[in-house]
């Protein structure tokens, strides 16, 4: 009896040892548990700064253009102006009056009818007026020097893009 | 609560450290967005975040057709005080004395404002000063400003608040070139600027461009295209200006030398219309516009070319002929017994030096400018046949020219209470007929362009969006036949060479009339005081310019084929150097052996 007691107690230890043995191998370790919970933490804190660095990125190269853009703006205006103002002194220092001074000034004397001498040139048309600007046409003017992918924000972008999956996914028209 | 946090391990501590801190943050910006202040920060927030700025379009300029500018714009600066920022009034005050020889109480005065964010910020202390002036007080601000940094020192010199904006000016490289043709601009007035005159104020809106009030985010995050204003469409003109200034040149002479009181001339291309110079007297620079009252008393035409009416007298028996000959009435070789006097509704009608010139045909009665000759012609025609020709030839009628302020008087005709039987004689020999020189230089040229009459312009062609456009010659009307045209224009020629005119110019044939008419004073025509003129054209057989000259009152004669004839060779003389025609021999011989 003593014997056959012994056995039993003896064979249910054993299945305990074995029930012990068998939740040992599926139960993480503690710290195992606690890497694992860092790891995701860590990992989604990863994809926040990375998307918070883009974003910052983008936002920051979106402000430098946007002053870089007043800035050229106004560097063009200045440019605008010293243009006009050279073409004016340019037509200052070429007007009229002076040229026929300076020509008289250099020993140049006016030319009469009966002093010229006339030669025939096959294909000259004589004295055209001026062609400043290219006749009508194209209307070049007309088109935005800032392109369109450049006033789209992240955002846009992002929306645009979902928008565009969606109406492919769905079969849109 | 101690035991509570010495149960806590450290990051659980730090854990709830960090999320007061958010919270913290969360609260805050609650408390900012519902505090008393928020509304005064969104205004903050709207005035600094967008600006309204004014946006004016560059003046455009304006070339002559061979693209010299005569017109466009110089910077210039305006200088004035933030009197926030202003330091040291009397520095200031000084400063502008001796570099601009300012009133010194006066800019002293206006520095020492006091500063009032409402209202008193700005004082503009000069406008329009070129960059030379604003460099040397550009100098002397920094000279003061390493000596007295930030203006602390109210002992020391100080410019602060000294602050100069560039911006442009109308401006005339060429002077008082052309500046009838041109008009000017009253660039002095920064707001309400206009064109006068001339192609500026005919062509005033088309310069001006736009001015508009836009308003410009100042956030970087919200760039945009910053609006601009497209500048101004510029012109190009048809005149060329070493031609103007040629022409400007023989007229000062001439009306200098005759002691005339005023001129002008015209050359136009016949064939286009093309205004290719365009002189009168007297002549204002443009870049001083405001001596206009004194070089224009009251009376006087800023361009007589296009804005006074005068009576023509001879060169428009030109027209007279064109209508009989067209008409049929007379043929050019019709002869014609001048006994001196011809009766016209009881009144008698003479020659200009009152003696009977015996037979002739009708290119005696041209070259030696018979009244009764004309008076005769008129009467074949009969009224209505005449004043068909006149109304053909746009007389009584605006020729349109695009230039401002062109003048028209009306014809008389038969019907028309001012109209007497007489007048029929009169009016042939161009007295009694009112016109500007504008509407007779278009009305001969159709018998220089094979009897079409082209509209004349100035405007050849303009440039807007940076395309230029061009215009088109205008047929207006065709008064008479190509076979008129040219037996008339033969007619003429013969006549300067029968009576060996001054107009005649070695080389080159060309035809035209004088032209003497007696000046209406009182009512009563004096004989001391007349209009003196020519229109010719050439070279005969392939017309590239017709000539208009006109001096009134000339004081050394009284007579058109004395001091306009010559005129007319001058010009004509420079012209076909100018204009690259070779003498006629040469130019058939060229032609001919192309």
């Amino acid at each position: 009896m003593t014997t056959s007691t012994e056995r039993s107690t003896s064979n249910r230890r054993q299945r305990r040892k074995v029930n012990i043995k068998w939740a040992q191998a599926f139960k993480q370790a503690p710290w195992r548990g606690q890497i694992q919970t860092a790891g995701l933490f860590m990992l989604s804190l990863v994809v926040i700064i990375v998307i918070a660095s883009i974003y910052l990125s983008i936002s920051g190269r979106a402000a430098s253009a946007g002053l870089s853009a007043y800035r050229l703006n106004a560097e063009r205006q200045t440019l605008e102006r010293q243009i006009a103002d050279r073409k004016a002194k340019i037509a200052v220092l070429t007007s009229v009056t002076l040229m026929e001074q300076r020509a008289k000034d250099m020993g140049f004397e006016r030319i009469s009818s009966t002093d010229a001498i006339y030669v025939m040139v096959p294909g000259y048309p004589g004295k055209q007026a001026v062609v400043l600007a290219a006749p009508p046409g194209i209307n070049e003017s007309s088109r935005s020097l800032v392109l369109p992918i450049y006033r789209h924000s992240i955002w846009d972008w992002l929306f645009q893009g979902i928008n565009r999956l969606s109406e492919s996914v769905g079969g849109g028209a | 609560m101690m035991t509570f946090f010495l149960q806590l391990n450290r990051i659980k501590i730090l854990g709830i450290f960090l999320s007061l801190f958010i919270i913290l943050i969360g609260f805050q910006m609650i408390r900012i967005q519902v505090s008393t202040h928020a509304d005064t920060l969104d205004s903050w927030a709207s005035n600094y975040g967008t600006e309204v700025r004014t946006i004016q379009s560059e003046r455009g300029y304006i070339y002559d057709r061979g693209g010299h500018l005569l017109a466009g714009n110089k910077e210039v600066y305006e200088l004035g005080v933030e009197l926030q920022y202003v330091r040291n009034p009397v520095a200031i005050a000084t400063a502008m004395a001796s570099i601009f020889g300012s009133d010194y109480n006066t800019i002293l005065t206006s520095v020492s404002t006091p500063y009032d964010a409402t209202g008193s910020v700005y004082v503009t202390l000069l406008n329009f000063l070129p960059l030379d002036q604003i460099d040397k007080l550009d100098a002397l601000k920094r000279q003061y400003e390493d000596a007295n940094p930030y203006g602390q020192n109210p002992d020391l010199p100080s410019l602060r608040g000294l602050v100069w904006t560039p911006h442009l000016q109308r401006v005339y490289p060429e002077g008082n070139l052309a500046s009838n043709i041109l008009g000017f601009y009253t660039y002095y007035d920064r707001d309400k600027g206009k064109g006068y005159f001339g192609v500026e104020e005919k062509y005033d809106n088309l310069l001006a461009g736009i001015k508009q009030k836009v308003v410009i985010p100042l956030d970087p995050y919200e760039m945009q295209e910053i609006p601009t204003a497209p500048a101004g469409a510029s012109l190009v003109l048809t005149i060329d200006r070493e031609i103007q200034r040629t022409v400007e040149k023989i007229l000062d002479k001439a009306v200098k030398n005759n002691g005339a009181k005023n001129g002008t001339i015209i050359v136009e291309n016949p064939k286009t219309g093309d205004i290719i110079a365009m002189a009168s007297t007297p002549r204002l620079d443009p870049n001083t516009y405001w001596d206009y009252e004194k070089l224009f008393p009251a009376g006087t035409s800023y361009n007589m070319a296009v804005s006074q009416v005068y009576e023509p007298g001879s060169v428009f028996k030109v027209l007279t002929m064109a209508g009989a000959l067209d008409s049929g009435a007379v043929k050019w070789d019709t002869p014609f017994t001048d006994t001196g006097i011809i009766e016209v509704g009881g009144w008698p009608i003479y020659n200009w030096d009152r003696g009977a010139w015996g037979n002739q045909n009708m290119i005696g009665c041209m070259q030696h400018s018979l009244n009764v000759c004309l008076s005769w012609i008129a009467l074949e025609m009969g009224p209505d046949k005449f004043y068909e020709y006149m109304d053909r030839f746009g007389i009584g009628h605006r020729t349109n020219i695009d230039m401002a302020n062109e003048e028209v008087y009306p014809l008389s005709e038969p019907g028309d209470p001012m109209w007497y039987s007489i007048n029929l004689a009169t009016n042939s020999f161009g007295q009694g007929v009112a016109v500007t020189p504008i509407q007779l230089i278009m009305a001969a040229s159709a018998i220089a362009n094979d009897g079409k009459m082209m509209a004349p312009h100035i405007l050849h062609s303009y440039i807007q969006n940076g395309q230029q456009y061009k215009t088109n010659p205008q047929v207006v009307g065709a008064p008479i036949s190509k076979e008129t045209a040219d037996i008339l224009t033969e007619m003429l020629a013969i006549s300067l060479e029968q009576e060996a005119s001054d107009a005649l110019v070695e080389g080159y044939r060309v035809a035209g009339k004088t032209g003497t008419a007696e000046i209406a004073v009182n009512g009563q025509y004096s004989s001391g005081k007349t209009n003196a003129s020519f229109v010719g054209w050439g070279p005969v057989d392939d017309p590239q310019f017709i000539v208009y000259v006109w001096l009134e009152q000339p004081k050394s004669s009284i007579w058109g084929s004395v001091v306009a004839a010559p005129v007319f060779r001058d010009v004509v003389k420079e012209l076909v150097v100018l204009m690259n025609i070779p003498p006629d021999d040469l130019r058939k011989s060229l032609a001919a052996g192309q």
